[in-house]
Protein backbone atom coordinates (compact mmCIF):
# COMPACT_ATOMS: atom_id res chain seq x y z
CA UNK A 1 0.00 0.00 0.00
CA UNK A 2 2.73 2.26 0.97
CA UNK A 3 4.76 1.63 -2.10
CA UNK A 4 1.98 2.07 -4.33
CA UNK A 5 1.54 5.51 -2.50
CA UNK A 6 4.99 6.31 -3.29
CA UNK A 7 4.78 5.18 -7.00
CA UNK A 8 1.72 7.14 -7.50
CA UNK A 9 3.14 10.41 -5.83
CA UNK A 10 6.43 9.88 -8.40
CA UNK A 11 4.00 9.26 -11.47
CA UNK A 12 1.92 11.90 -10.58
CA UNK A 13 5.05 14.59 -9.72
CA UNK A 14 6.76 13.13 -13.31
CA UNK A 15 3.16 14.39 -14.78
CA UNK A 16 3.38 17.68 -13.56
CA UNK A 17 6.89 17.91 -14.96
CA UNK A 18 6.23 17.06 -18.13
CA UNK A 19 3.39 19.31 -18.10
CA UNK A 20 5.22 22.08 -17.31
CA UNK A 21 8.11 21.65 -19.65
CA UNK A 22 6.05 21.38 -22.73
CA UNK A 23 3.70 24.39 -21.51
CA UNK A 24 6.98 26.31 -20.55
CA UNK A 25 10.18 24.96 -22.33
CA UNK A 26 9.44 26.71 -25.62
CA UNK A 27 10.90 29.77 -25.11
CA UNK A 28 13.03 31.68 -22.13
CA UNK A 29 11.23 31.55 -18.62
CA UNK A 30 11.01 35.23 -19.08
CA UNK A 31 9.24 35.56 -22.42
CA UNK A 32 7.12 32.37 -21.02
CA UNK A 33 5.58 34.71 -17.95
CA UNK A 34 5.13 37.84 -20.41
CA UNK A 35 2.71 35.18 -23.25
CA UNK A 36 1.24 34.13 -19.89
CA UNK A 37 0.36 37.25 -18.13
CA UNK A 38 -0.24 39.25 -21.44
CA UNK A 39 -4.14 37.37 -21.99
CA UNK A 40 -5.44 37.77 -18.71
CA UNK A 41 -4.22 41.51 -18.22
CA UNK A 42 -5.77 42.14 -21.50
CA UNK A 43 -8.74 40.92 -20.70
CA UNK A 44 -8.85 43.14 -17.62
CA UNK A 45 -8.22 46.34 -19.35
CA UNK A 46 -11.01 45.76 -22.06
CA UNK A 47 -13.47 45.32 -18.84
CA UNK A 48 -11.36 48.29 -17.26
CA UNK A 49 -12.18 50.51 -20.26
CA UNK A 50 -15.60 49.54 -20.80
CA UNK A 51 -16.30 50.10 -17.39
CA UNK A 52 -14.92 53.72 -17.36
CA UNK A 53 -16.60 55.08 -20.27
CA UNK A 54 -19.84 53.77 -19.11
CA UNK A 55 -19.54 54.70 -15.19
CA UNK A 56 -17.03 57.32 -15.75
CA UNK A 57 -15.54 56.04 -12.72
CA UNK A 58 -17.85 57.02 -10.13
CA UNK A 59 -17.50 55.67 -6.76
CA UNK A 60 -20.93 54.15 -6.50
CA UNK A 61 -19.83 52.12 -9.14
CA UNK A 62 -16.45 51.12 -8.21
CA UNK A 63 -17.80 47.70 -6.33
CA UNK A 64 -18.73 46.54 -9.81
CA UNK A 65 -14.62 47.11 -10.91
CA UNK A 66 -13.40 45.16 -8.25
CA UNK A 67 -16.67 42.12 -9.47
CA UNK A 68 -14.94 42.57 -13.50
CA UNK A 69 -11.07 42.45 -12.20
CA UNK A 70 -11.20 39.51 -9.42
CA UNK A 71 -13.40 37.33 -11.91
CA UNK A 72 -11.32 38.17 -14.79
CA UNK A 73 -7.83 37.24 -12.61
CA UNK A 74 -9.62 33.86 -11.78
CA UNK A 75 -10.70 33.02 -14.85
CA UNK A 76 -7.24 32.30 -15.51
CA UNK A 77 -7.34 28.74 -14.01
CA UNK A 78 -10.57 28.09 -15.92
CA UNK A 79 -8.66 29.02 -19.69
CA UNK A 80 -5.56 27.02 -18.52
CA UNK A 81 -7.29 24.17 -16.40
CA UNK A 82 -9.74 23.69 -18.65
CA UNK A 83 -8.93 24.91 -22.50
CA UNK A 84 -5.37 24.43 -22.23
CA UNK A 85 -5.21 21.33 -20.70
CA UNK A 86 -7.53 19.91 -22.99
CA UNK A 87 -5.63 20.93 -26.06
CA UNK A 88 -2.60 19.45 -23.97
CA UNK A 89 -4.30 16.13 -23.85
CA UNK A 90 -5.26 16.32 -27.62
CA UNK A 91 -1.90 16.93 -28.29
CA UNK A 92 -0.44 13.98 -26.69
CA UNK A 93 -2.30 11.95 -28.95
CA UNK A 94 -2.02 14.01 -32.42
CA UNK A 95 1.88 15.56 -32.27
CA UNK A 96 3.62 13.86 -29.96
CA UNK A 97 2.30 9.62 -30.09
CA UNK A 98 2.53 9.49 -26.47
CA UNK A 99 -0.85 9.08 -25.00
CA UNK A 100 -1.03 5.48 -25.36
CA UNK A 101 2.21 4.69 -23.26
CA UNK A 102 0.76 6.93 -20.36
CA UNK A 103 -2.43 5.20 -20.54
CA UNK A 104 -0.44 1.92 -21.05
CA UNK A 105 1.90 2.73 -18.28
CA UNK A 106 1.22 0.85 -14.50
CA UNK A 107 0.94 4.22 -13.28
CA UNK A 108 -2.95 4.62 -14.12
CA UNK A 109 -3.97 6.55 -16.39
CA UNK A 110 -6.12 9.08 -14.18
CA UNK A 111 -3.10 9.62 -11.97
CA UNK A 112 -1.09 10.96 -15.66
CA UNK A 113 -4.28 13.05 -16.39
CA UNK A 114 -4.40 14.77 -12.87
CA UNK A 115 -0.69 15.77 -13.18
CA UNK A 116 -0.73 17.44 -16.32
CA UNK A 117 -3.96 19.84 -15.09
CA UNK A 118 -2.06 20.43 -11.97
CA UNK A 119 1.02 21.91 -13.89
CA UNK A 120 -1.55 24.08 -16.49
CA UNK A 121 -3.41 25.00 -12.70
CA UNK A 122 -0.02 26.10 -11.30
CA UNK A 123 1.03 27.86 -14.23
CA UNK A 124 -2.11 29.92 -14.41
CA UNK A 125 -1.59 30.98 -10.73
CA UNK A 126 1.16 33.96 -11.89
CA UNK A 127 -1.27 35.23 -14.15
CA UNK A 128 -3.71 35.44 -11.64
CA UNK A 129 -1.36 37.44 -8.67
CA UNK A 130 -0.65 39.65 -11.96
CA UNK A 131 -3.95 40.46 -12.67
CA UNK A 132 -4.45 41.17 -9.21
CA UNK A 133 -1.65 43.18 -8.90
CA UNK A 134 -3.05 45.69 -11.54
CA UNK A 135 -5.92 45.94 -10.49
CA UNK A 136 -4.55 47.08 -7.18
CA UNK A 137 -1.89 49.90 -8.41
CA UNK A 138 -3.30 50.50 -11.57
CA UNK A 139 -6.96 50.08 -11.17
CA UNK A 140 -6.83 51.26 -7.70
CA UNK A 141 -8.82 48.68 -6.35
CA UNK A 142 -8.35 48.09 -2.46
CA UNK A 143 -7.10 44.73 -2.37
CA UNK A 144 -4.49 44.92 0.98
CA UNK A 145 -3.05 41.75 1.45
CA UNK A 146 -2.97 41.68 4.83
CA UNK A 147 -6.92 41.84 5.11
CA UNK A 148 -7.59 38.78 2.71
CA UNK A 149 -9.59 35.89 4.22
CA UNK A 150 -6.93 33.37 3.26
CA UNK A 151 -8.25 29.96 4.95
CA UNK A 152 -11.93 31.10 2.59
CA UNK A 153 -9.68 32.19 -0.06
CA UNK A 154 -8.13 28.51 -0.21
CA UNK A 155 -10.62 26.38 0.54
CA UNK A 156 -12.97 27.68 -1.74
CA UNK A 157 -9.96 27.56 -4.61
CA UNK A 158 -8.95 23.83 -3.79
CA UNK A 159 -12.81 22.48 -4.23
CA UNK A 160 -12.67 24.83 -7.19
CA UNK A 161 -9.54 22.84 -8.90
CA UNK A 162 -10.96 19.71 -8.14
CA UNK A 163 -14.33 20.49 -10.20
CA UNK A 164 -11.71 22.26 -12.48
CA UNK A 165 -9.82 18.60 -13.21
CA UNK A 166 -13.04 16.76 -12.83
CA UNK A 167 -14.41 18.52 -15.70
CA UNK A 168 -11.64 19.11 -17.77
CA UNK A 169 -10.17 15.78 -17.70
CA UNK A 170 -13.86 14.24 -18.58
CA UNK A 171 -14.04 16.82 -21.23
CA UNK A 172 -10.30 15.74 -22.69
CA UNK A 173 -11.07 12.37 -22.59
CA UNK A 174 -15.07 12.82 -24.64
CA UNK A 175 -12.80 14.66 -26.78
CA UNK A 176 -10.61 12.03 -27.83
CA UNK A 177 -13.28 10.82 -29.74
CA UNK A 178 -12.66 13.74 -32.85
CA UNK A 179 -10.40 13.21 -35.16
CA UNK A 180 -10.06 17.10 -35.39
CA UNK A 181 -11.57 18.29 -32.15
CA UNK A 182 -8.55 20.98 -31.34
CA UNK A 183 -9.80 24.21 -30.02
CA UNK A 184 -13.05 22.67 -28.52
CA UNK A 185 -11.48 23.52 -24.90
CA UNK A 186 -11.48 26.73 -26.32
CA UNK A 187 -14.78 26.83 -27.53
CA UNK A 188 -16.11 25.00 -23.55
CA UNK A 189 -13.86 27.43 -21.85
CA UNK A 190 -15.89 30.33 -23.47
CA UNK A 191 -19.21 28.81 -23.03
CA UNK A 192 -18.09 28.39 -19.36
CA UNK A 193 -17.61 32.00 -19.18
CA UNK A 194 -20.79 32.93 -19.51
CA UNK A 195 -21.84 30.50 -16.65
CA UNK A 196 -19.41 31.19 -14.28
CA UNK A 197 -20.27 35.17 -13.46
CA UNK A 198 -16.79 35.80 -13.98
CA UNK A 199 -17.69 39.53 -15.51
CA UNK A 200 -21.55 39.62 -15.24
CA UNK A 201 -24.15 38.14 -12.40
CA UNK A 202 -25.71 35.33 -13.46
CA UNK A 203 -29.00 36.88 -12.81
CA UNK A 204 -28.15 38.73 -16.06
CA UNK A 205 -28.85 35.53 -18.08
CA UNK A 206 -31.91 34.60 -19.66
CA UNK A 207 -34.12 32.31 -16.41
CA UNK A 208 -32.94 28.43 -17.48
CA UNK A 209 -29.55 29.54 -18.17
CA UNK A 210 -29.22 31.35 -15.43
CA UNK A 211 -30.75 28.28 -13.09
CA UNK A 212 -28.40 26.25 -15.57
CA UNK A 213 -25.47 28.60 -13.97
CA UNK A 214 -26.43 28.41 -10.22
CA UNK A 215 -25.79 24.55 -10.35
CA UNK A 216 -22.23 25.19 -11.77
CA UNK A 217 -19.62 25.44 -8.62
CA UNK A 218 -17.70 28.40 -10.69
CA UNK A 219 -20.54 31.03 -9.27
CA UNK A 220 -20.23 30.10 -5.97
CA UNK A 221 -15.84 29.70 -5.94
CA UNK A 222 -15.75 33.13 -7.75
CA UNK A 223 -18.18 34.79 -5.34
CA UNK A 224 -16.24 33.24 -2.42
CA UNK A 225 -12.97 34.67 -4.34
CA UNK A 226 -14.50 38.20 -3.93
CA UNK A 227 -15.41 38.18 -0.67
CA UNK A 228 -12.42 36.58 0.93
CA UNK A 229 -10.31 39.14 -0.98
CA UNK A 230 -12.88 42.64 -0.68
CA UNK A 231 -15.29 41.45 1.43
CA UNK A 232 -18.37 44.14 1.78
CA UNK A 233 -16.58 45.97 -1.28
CA UNK A 234 -17.28 44.16 -3.59
CA UNK A 235 -20.08 43.61 -5.60
CA UNK A 236 -21.97 40.19 -4.53
CA UNK A 237 -23.83 38.13 -6.73
CA UNK A 238 -25.73 36.51 -3.97
CA UNK A 239 -25.89 39.19 -1.21
CA UNK A 240 -28.95 37.02 0.80
CA UNK A 241 -26.41 34.34 1.20
CA UNK A 242 -23.56 33.85 4.46
CA UNK A 243 -20.43 33.08 3.14
CA UNK A 244 -20.72 29.55 5.04
CA UNK A 245 -23.95 29.10 2.62
CA UNK A 246 -22.78 30.08 -0.55
CA UNK A 247 -18.93 27.37 0.35
CA UNK A 248 -21.96 24.90 1.38
CA UNK A 249 -23.72 25.31 -2.28
CA UNK A 250 -20.02 25.34 -3.42
CA UNK A 251 -19.21 22.00 -1.88
CA UNK A 252 -22.38 20.74 -3.20
CA UNK A 253 -21.97 21.75 -7.07
CA UNK A 254 -18.37 20.49 -6.92
CA UNK A 255 -19.37 16.96 -5.37
CA UNK A 256 -22.24 16.53 -8.32
CA UNK A 257 -19.32 17.62 -11.05
CA UNK A 258 -16.98 14.88 -9.23
CA UNK A 259 -20.02 12.66 -9.62
CA UNK A 260 -21.15 13.60 -13.42
CA UNK A 261 -17.95 13.57 -14.36
CA UNK A 262 -16.64 9.98 -12.88
CA UNK A 263 -19.54 8.39 -14.64
CA UNK A 264 -18.76 10.33 -17.91
CA UNK A 265 -14.83 9.63 -17.75
CA UNK A 266 -16.10 5.38 -17.25
CA UNK A 267 -18.41 5.58 -20.41
CA UNK A 268 -15.95 7.90 -22.56
CA UNK A 269 -12.72 5.89 -21.37
CA UNK A 270 -14.65 2.21 -22.63
CA UNK A 271 -15.86 4.15 -25.75
CA UNK A 272 -11.71 4.59 -26.50
CA UNK A 273 -10.49 1.88 -25.67
CA UNK A 274 -13.27 0.00 -27.84
CA UNK A 275 -13.12 2.29 -31.17
CA UNK A 276 -9.23 3.25 -30.50
CA UNK A 277 -9.65 6.50 -29.82
CA UNK A 278 -6.33 6.66 -27.48
CA UNK A 279 -4.26 5.76 -30.26
CA UNK A 280 -6.16 7.04 -33.10
CA UNK A 281 -4.09 9.44 -35.75
CA UNK A 282 -5.48 13.18 -35.53
CA UNK A 283 -5.50 15.98 -37.54
CA UNK A 284 -1.98 17.80 -37.10
CA UNK B 1 6.19 20.87 -73.34
CA UNK B 2 3.14 23.64 -72.67
CA UNK B 3 4.37 26.97 -71.44
CA UNK B 4 2.13 29.04 -69.54
CA UNK B 5 2.84 32.38 -68.62
CA UNK B 6 4.04 34.05 -64.90
CA UNK B 7 0.60 35.86 -64.59
CA UNK B 8 -1.76 32.48 -65.48
CA UNK B 9 0.39 30.84 -63.29
CA UNK B 10 -0.14 33.21 -60.77
CA UNK B 11 -3.83 33.29 -60.87
CA UNK B 12 -4.04 29.96 -61.25
CA UNK B 13 -2.31 29.34 -57.67
CA UNK B 14 -4.20 32.17 -56.21
CA UNK B 15 -7.16 29.95 -56.99
CA UNK B 16 -5.72 26.43 -56.15
CA UNK B 17 -4.48 27.66 -52.69
CA UNK B 18 -8.27 29.77 -52.10
CA UNK B 19 -10.06 26.27 -52.90
CA UNK B 20 -9.01 24.13 -50.29
CA UNK B 21 -10.11 27.54 -47.44
CA UNK B 22 -13.47 26.92 -48.93
CA UNK B 23 -14.28 23.59 -49.83
CA UNK B 24 -12.48 22.84 -45.93
CA UNK B 25 -15.43 24.32 -44.56
CA UNK B 26 -17.76 21.34 -45.45
CA UNK B 27 -14.85 18.81 -44.36
CA UNK B 28 -15.95 19.83 -40.57
CA UNK B 29 -18.87 20.99 -40.20
CA UNK B 30 -19.27 21.17 -36.45
CA UNK B 31 -16.17 23.97 -37.15
CA UNK B 32 -18.89 26.06 -39.24
CA UNK B 33 -21.30 25.72 -36.06
CA UNK B 34 -18.22 26.39 -33.49
CA UNK B 35 -16.81 29.31 -35.67
CA UNK B 36 -19.50 31.39 -35.48
CA UNK B 37 -20.52 30.17 -31.52
CA UNK B 38 -17.48 31.36 -30.48
CA UNK B 39 -17.26 35.16 -31.17
CA UNK B 40 -21.64 35.42 -30.45
CA UNK B 41 -20.68 33.88 -27.21
CA UNK B 42 -17.84 36.37 -26.50
CA UNK B 43 -20.18 39.39 -27.84
CA UNK B 44 -22.76 38.02 -25.05
CA UNK B 45 -20.42 38.34 -22.41
CA UNK B 46 -19.70 41.46 -23.42
CA UNK B 47 -23.24 42.61 -24.09
CA UNK B 48 -24.25 41.24 -20.42
CA UNK B 49 -21.33 43.28 -19.01
CA UNK B 50 -22.75 46.61 -20.53
CA UNK B 51 -25.87 45.23 -19.37
CA UNK B 52 -24.70 44.89 -16.00
CA UNK B 53 -23.32 48.54 -16.15
CA UNK B 54 -26.34 49.93 -17.70
CA UNK B 55 -25.36 51.14 -20.51
CA UNK B 56 -27.25 52.81 -23.16
CA UNK B 57 -28.09 50.12 -26.15
CA UNK B 58 -26.21 51.98 -28.45
CA UNK B 59 -23.07 50.45 -26.78
CA UNK B 60 -24.48 46.79 -27.52
CA UNK B 61 -24.12 47.88 -31.91
CA UNK B 62 -20.51 48.16 -30.88
CA UNK B 63 -20.03 44.52 -29.19
CA UNK B 64 -21.58 43.11 -31.91
CA UNK B 65 -19.75 44.36 -34.57
CA UNK B 66 -16.85 44.24 -32.74
CA UNK B 67 -17.51 40.87 -32.21
CA UNK B 68 -17.98 40.67 -36.11
CA UNK B 69 -14.69 41.87 -36.50
CA UNK B 70 -13.29 39.42 -34.31
CA UNK B 71 -13.83 36.74 -36.52
CA UNK B 72 -11.62 38.17 -38.74
CA UNK B 73 -8.85 39.21 -36.44
CA UNK B 74 -8.90 35.21 -35.26
CA UNK B 75 -8.87 33.99 -39.21
CA UNK B 76 -5.88 36.38 -40.09
CA UNK B 77 -3.90 35.05 -36.51
CA UNK B 78 -5.05 31.68 -36.75
CA UNK B 79 -5.10 30.81 -40.52
CA UNK B 80 -2.70 33.55 -42.43
CA UNK B 81 -0.11 34.71 -40.10
CA UNK B 82 0.74 30.75 -38.47
CA UNK B 83 -0.32 28.93 -41.54
CA UNK B 84 3.60 29.05 -42.90
CA UNK B 85 4.65 27.43 -39.66
CA UNK B 86 1.89 25.02 -39.79
CA UNK B 87 2.99 24.29 -43.42
CA UNK B 88 6.61 23.54 -42.78
CA UNK B 89 5.59 21.17 -39.51
CA UNK B 90 3.65 19.25 -42.18
CA UNK B 91 5.95 19.52 -44.67
CA UNK B 92 3.75 21.08 -47.29
CA UNK B 93 6.10 24.34 -47.12
CA UNK B 94 9.01 22.21 -49.07
CA UNK B 95 6.00 21.65 -52.15
CA UNK B 96 5.18 25.07 -52.06
CA UNK B 97 9.12 25.72 -52.27
CA UNK B 98 9.80 23.82 -54.97
CA UNK B 99 6.26 24.78 -56.98
CA UNK B 100 7.13 26.75 -60.05
CA UNK B 101 5.37 29.88 -58.45
CA UNK B 102 5.51 32.37 -56.41
CA UNK B 103 5.25 32.46 -52.25
CA UNK B 104 2.80 35.66 -53.15
CA UNK B 105 0.58 33.87 -55.41
CA UNK B 106 0.21 31.18 -52.19
CA UNK B 107 -0.17 33.58 -49.32
CA UNK B 108 -2.95 35.57 -51.57
CA UNK B 109 -5.02 32.59 -52.48
CA UNK B 110 -4.90 31.99 -48.38
CA UNK B 111 -6.37 35.26 -48.01
CA UNK B 112 -8.93 35.48 -50.99
CA UNK B 113 -10.22 31.76 -49.51
CA UNK B 114 -9.84 32.91 -45.56
CA UNK B 115 -11.66 36.40 -46.78
CA UNK B 116 -14.87 34.03 -48.44
CA UNK B 117 -15.38 32.21 -45.65
CA UNK B 118 -14.90 34.38 -42.85
CA UNK B 119 -16.99 37.33 -44.55
CA UNK B 120 -19.90 34.46 -44.43
CA UNK B 121 -19.06 33.68 -40.79
CA UNK B 122 -19.17 37.36 -39.91
CA UNK B 123 -22.41 37.97 -41.40
CA UNK B 124 -24.19 35.57 -39.77
CA UNK B 125 -22.73 36.73 -36.03
CA UNK B 126 -23.94 40.47 -37.44
CA UNK B 127 -27.04 39.55 -37.96
CA UNK B 128 -27.89 37.26 -35.56
CA UNK B 129 -26.34 39.48 -33.00
CA UNK B 130 -27.95 41.93 -34.08
CA UNK B 131 -31.61 40.32 -33.85
CA UNK B 132 -30.61 38.35 -30.69
CA UNK B 133 -29.70 41.92 -28.80
CA UNK B 134 -32.42 44.17 -31.00
CA UNK B 135 -29.85 46.43 -32.63
CA UNK B 136 -30.90 48.72 -34.82
CA UNK B 137 -28.13 50.74 -37.63
CA UNK B 138 -28.47 53.94 -39.60
CA UNK B 139 -29.15 52.64 -43.38
CA UNK B 140 -27.90 56.46 -44.76
CA UNK B 141 -24.31 55.22 -43.93
CA UNK B 142 -24.35 51.45 -45.08
CA UNK B 143 -22.60 51.69 -49.17
CA UNK B 144 -20.11 53.75 -47.30
CA UNK B 145 -19.27 51.00 -44.44
CA UNK B 146 -18.71 48.64 -47.13
CA UNK B 147 -16.55 50.36 -48.71
CA UNK B 148 -14.87 50.98 -45.40
CA UNK B 149 -15.66 47.05 -44.45
CA UNK B 150 -13.56 45.95 -47.80
CA UNK B 151 -10.78 48.28 -47.59
CA UNK B 152 -10.01 47.08 -44.10
CA UNK B 153 -10.27 43.62 -44.85
CA UNK B 154 -8.05 44.39 -47.86
CA UNK B 155 -5.73 46.02 -45.13
CA UNK B 156 -5.83 42.98 -42.51
CA UNK B 157 -5.13 40.38 -45.05
CA UNK B 158 -2.14 42.52 -46.41
CA UNK B 159 -0.92 42.72 -42.98
CA UNK B 160 -1.86 38.60 -42.56
CA UNK B 161 1.09 38.15 -45.29
CA UNK B 162 2.98 40.31 -43.71
CA UNK B 163 2.76 38.31 -40.17
CA UNK B 164 3.11 34.56 -42.46
CA UNK B 165 6.58 35.30 -43.59
CA UNK B 166 7.20 37.03 -39.85
CA UNK B 167 5.86 34.00 -37.96
CA UNK B 168 8.30 31.70 -40.13
CA UNK B 169 10.97 32.74 -38.29
CA UNK B 170 9.47 31.64 -34.96
CA UNK B 171 9.58 27.65 -34.32
CA UNK B 172 6.99 26.55 -31.58
CA UNK B 173 7.13 29.98 -30.21
CA UNK B 174 4.64 30.83 -33.39
CA UNK B 175 1.35 29.18 -31.57
CA UNK B 176 2.17 30.85 -28.58
CA UNK B 177 2.94 34.31 -29.87
CA UNK B 178 -0.10 34.09 -32.43
CA UNK B 179 -2.30 33.33 -29.25
CA UNK B 180 -0.61 36.31 -27.33
CA UNK B 181 -1.01 38.53 -29.89
CA UNK B 182 -4.93 37.77 -29.62
CA UNK B 183 -6.42 39.54 -26.63
CA UNK B 184 -4.28 42.36 -26.50
CA UNK B 185 -5.29 43.17 -29.86
CA UNK B 186 -8.62 42.48 -28.85
CA UNK B 187 -7.79 45.39 -25.97
CA UNK B 188 -6.04 48.15 -28.08
CA UNK B 189 -8.11 47.59 -31.20
CA UNK B 190 -11.31 48.74 -29.15
CA UNK B 191 -13.02 45.80 -30.77
CA UNK B 192 -16.23 45.89 -27.57
CA UNK B 193 -15.27 50.02 -26.59
CA UNK B 194 -15.04 52.93 -28.80
CA UNK B 195 -10.79 53.16 -29.28
CA UNK B 196 -11.42 57.30 -28.51
CA UNK B 197 -11.28 56.23 -25.00
CA UNK B 198 -7.77 54.76 -24.94
CA UNK B 199 -6.22 58.30 -25.42
CA UNK B 200 -4.69 59.88 -28.86
CA UNK B 201 -1.10 57.73 -28.43
CA UNK B 202 -2.07 54.44 -27.72
CA UNK B 203 -5.20 54.49 -30.26
CA UNK B 204 -2.58 56.21 -32.90
CA UNK B 205 -0.34 53.42 -31.99
CA UNK B 206 -3.26 51.04 -32.15
CA UNK B 207 -4.06 52.22 -35.70
CA UNK B 208 -1.35 49.95 -37.30
CA UNK B 209 -3.56 46.93 -37.08
CA UNK B 210 -6.14 48.02 -39.93
CA UNK B 211 -9.23 46.95 -37.61
CA UNK B 212 -8.89 49.64 -35.22
CA UNK B 213 -9.51 52.84 -37.50
CA UNK B 214 -11.90 50.58 -39.98
CA UNK B 215 -13.99 49.49 -36.99
CA UNK B 216 -14.13 52.80 -35.50
CA UNK B 217 -15.01 54.81 -38.92
CA UNK B 218 -17.74 51.73 -39.51
CA UNK B 219 -19.18 52.76 -36.30
CA UNK B 220 -19.15 56.67 -36.86
CA UNK B 221 -21.12 55.37 -40.19
CA UNK B 222 -23.82 52.76 -38.70
CA UNK B 223 -23.98 53.72 -34.69
CA UNK B 224 -25.01 57.84 -35.23
CA UNK B 225 -23.56 58.89 -31.76
CA UNK B 226 -20.36 56.84 -31.33
CA UNK B 227 -17.44 58.80 -29.95
CA UNK B 228 -15.16 60.10 -32.78
CA UNK B 229 -12.04 59.54 -32.77
CA UNK B 230 -10.70 60.92 -36.09
CA UNK B 231 -13.13 61.36 -38.87
CA UNK B 232 -14.15 58.62 -41.27
CA UNK B 233 -12.43 60.16 -44.16
CA UNK B 234 -9.00 60.44 -42.40
CA UNK B 235 -9.35 56.79 -41.02
CA UNK B 236 -10.47 55.53 -44.43
CA UNK B 237 -7.68 57.09 -46.07
CA UNK B 238 -5.30 55.81 -43.60
CA UNK B 239 -6.39 52.14 -43.98
CA UNK B 240 -6.42 52.88 -47.72
CA UNK B 241 -2.91 53.68 -47.52
CA UNK B 242 -1.98 50.65 -45.20
CA UNK B 243 -2.85 48.23 -48.35
CA UNK B 244 -0.02 49.01 -50.54
CA UNK B 245 1.99 49.56 -47.15
CA UNK B 246 1.88 46.09 -46.15
CA UNK B 247 1.13 43.80 -48.96
CA UNK B 248 5.25 45.83 -50.04
CA UNK B 249 6.37 44.82 -46.69
CA UNK B 250 4.90 41.29 -46.97
CA UNK B 251 6.96 41.19 -50.24
CA UNK B 252 9.74 42.34 -48.60
CA UNK B 253 9.68 39.88 -46.15
CA UNK B 254 9.47 36.92 -48.19
CA UNK B 255 12.28 38.12 -49.75
CA UNK B 256 14.11 38.27 -47.17
CA UNK B 257 13.34 35.34 -45.96
CA UNK B 258 14.31 33.26 -48.79
CA UNK B 259 17.52 35.23 -48.78
CA UNK B 260 18.49 34.18 -45.14
CA UNK B 261 16.73 30.64 -46.57
CA UNK B 262 19.64 30.38 -48.85
CA UNK B 263 22.17 31.23 -46.54
CA UNK B 264 21.42 29.16 -43.95
CA UNK B 265 19.54 26.37 -45.56
CA UNK B 266 16.75 26.37 -42.74
CA UNK B 267 13.59 27.45 -44.15
CA UNK B 268 12.09 24.00 -44.95
CA UNK B 269 13.78 22.74 -41.51
CA UNK B 270 10.79 20.96 -39.78
CA UNK B 271 11.16 21.78 -35.56
CA UNK B 272 8.74 19.32 -34.44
Amino acid sequence: MGLAIVRGWQGYWVAVRLGWAISSNWTRPFLFIVYSILRPISMALILAVMYTVITHNSAAARPYLAFLIIGTAFWSFIQEGVSEFATGILEDRGRYHMLKYTYLAPLGFPVFLVGRASSKLASASASVVIVLLVGTFALGLPINPLTIDYPLLVLACLLAFVAIMAFSITLSMVLLAGRDSHGYGEIMAQFLYLFSGAIFPISLLPGPLAWLASLSPLGYWLELCRRAILHGRVYEMFPQLSDGEVLARLVAAVAGTVVLGYFTYLLSDRMARRRGYIDMESSW
Amino acid sequence: MTQYSPLRIFLKTVVARAYPRVIAIWRQVAWLFFDMAFPIVGSLAMVLVYQGLHAPRQYLGFVVMGGAMLAFWQNVLWSMATQFSWDRGNGTLELYTIAPTTFEAVLLGMAVGSMITTTIRAGVILVAGSLLFGISYASGGALAAIGVFLLTLAALYCLGMLLASLFLFYSREAWHLASALQEPVNFISGLYFPVRALGAYVAGGASLVPMTLGLDAMRQLLLPGTPVFIPVGLETTIVAIQVPVYAILAGLALRFLETRARSEGKLVTRWD
